[in-house]
């Protein structure tokens, strides 16, 4: 009798990101074109387990989906006990260059939601070389926060389980209840402050706000994806962003929120097939 | 129409006294909730997750912890079994100017689970939450 493992594998390594050591939990399914895949904020790797699990896409992409340091089963760096964790742009941007550097990718697509969307369109801009295109899901130029990001690290309440029931606003109702709360699940276990921290960034930075024009799509193509049930990154502020790069294109998902890979696999593999399919 | 909604809360409040999960987690909250609709006010009084009374206003003298302003027509799509977008969720009335949330908002956001679930409760064929 054989075992019904999946084939999603987990390694850990470890990699140099701000002058300090950290280990790095990353999984892994398929063989062919890389596909580099990063989570939203106060989440983890998990979001992506069921297109890492579809068989006629594993066939020929090799999807890797690392746990950001403090997500997840990545620890944080030694000394994170004295620390307050507020995510920066150029930490999260040197993460994903070190772990395809570290990984030896070639060409890889890289695709990202949320704050990860947003970093596909900074990585897009400043540093296009080692990839072959943008999958930004759920991405804009710049949102800032409707809401107060130190709500989600308090003494005296669950930052995860306030932070699950405030993203509940940006899940749409027609997706199976078992993976939306899946994808709750996720943020109620995320560690203290880490919401908040990757909010820090995601809320604050602006600087891409007036500069999209700068990217070359011939080069590397960008593909943004936007649900309508999203009301933090809104169908109209993704269409404002994809207006401002030349060549970008856009796809607006209905029945779908701000977590399309995980709140509705079945809704969103469909538009995932065509966003990779406009990488070339 | 006012009459119709008080009854529709202390519904809700019967179908909350029936979802044990609810109960555990609203075992810390014991408020007052104003809920505003179209101006007419209906103060929402939970004690230990439990909705004790709906009452009428208006009201001076009222004291409550955190206030729900909504005009009736996108409480209504709230209610739809599933709300279109913006609609879905009570902070969607914030976002599309149809309401406002004012008061301790920290008190709400302890217990935001339970106070939307509660919410939801209205819808006329629940969706399973």
């Amino acid at each position: 009798m054989s075992v019904a493992y999946e084939p999603i594998t987990g390694r850990y390594l470890t990699i140099e990101v701000a002058g300090r050591p950290v280990r790095i939990y990353i999984e892994e399914a398929g063989q062919g074109q890389p596909v580099i895949c990063f989570h939203t904020a106060g989440a983890d790797n998990r979001q992506w387990r069921h297109i890492m699990n579809d068989a006629e896409l594993t066939a020929n992409h090799r999807f890797i989906a690392p746990d950001l340091p403090w997500h997840g089963k990545s620890l944080p760096p030694e000394g994170f006990q004295e620390e307050e964790y507020l995510l920066t742009t150029e930490v999260y941007v040197e993460t994903v260059l070190k772990l395809v550097e570290a990984l030896e990718l070639e060409n890889p697509i890289y695709a990202g939601c949320s704050m990860g969307g947003r970093i596909a369109l900074q990585l897009a801009l400043h540093t296009p070389e080692p990839f072959k295109g943008f999958i930004a899901i759920e991405a804009s130029d710049f949102q800032p926060a409707w809401y107060d990001i130190d709500w989600f690290h308090r003494p005296d309440a669950h930052g995860g389980e306030m932070g699950a029931a405030l993203v509940s606003a940006n899940i749409a109702p027609q997706g199976p209840a078992a993976d939306r709360w899946a994808t709750q699940w996720m943020f109620m276990q995320s560690g203290p402050g880490v919401f908040r921290g990757d909010l820090n960034f995601y809320t604050r930075d602006d600087s891409l706000v007036g500069k999209l024009g700068g990217i070359d799509t011939a080069k590397t193509p960008v593909h943004i994806m936007v649900g309508t049930y999203d009301m933090t990154c809104t169908p109209e502020d993704a269409r404002r962003t994809a207006e401002q790069i030349p060549g970008a294109t856009l796809a607006v998902m209905e029945e779908i929120g701000h977590f399309p890979m995980s709140e509705n696999p079945a809704t969103f593999r469909p538009h995932f097939v065509e966003a990779l399919a406009k990488m070339g | 129409m006012t009459t119709t909604l008080a009854a529709r809360f202390t519904e809700m409040g019967q179908m909350l006294a029936a979802k044990p999960h609810l109960l555990r987690l609203g075992a810390l909250f014991s408020e007052t909730v104003l809920i505003e609709v179209d101006g007419n006010e209906y103060y929402l009084t939970f004690h230990r997750g439990q909705l004790e009374r709906v009452t009428e206003g208006p009201s001076r003298q009222t004291p409550w912890r955190f206030a729900l302003r909504v005009d009736g027509e996108a409480l209504a799509k709230f209610w739809e079994p599933v709300p279109e977008p913006c609609f879905h969720d009570i902070f969607g009335f914030v976002k599309t100017g149809r309401g406002r949330i004012d008061g301790d908002i920290l008190a709400l956001v302890k217990n935001l689970r339970f106070f939307k679930e509660f919410m939801a409760l209205g819808r006329s064929q629940e969706v399973s939450a």
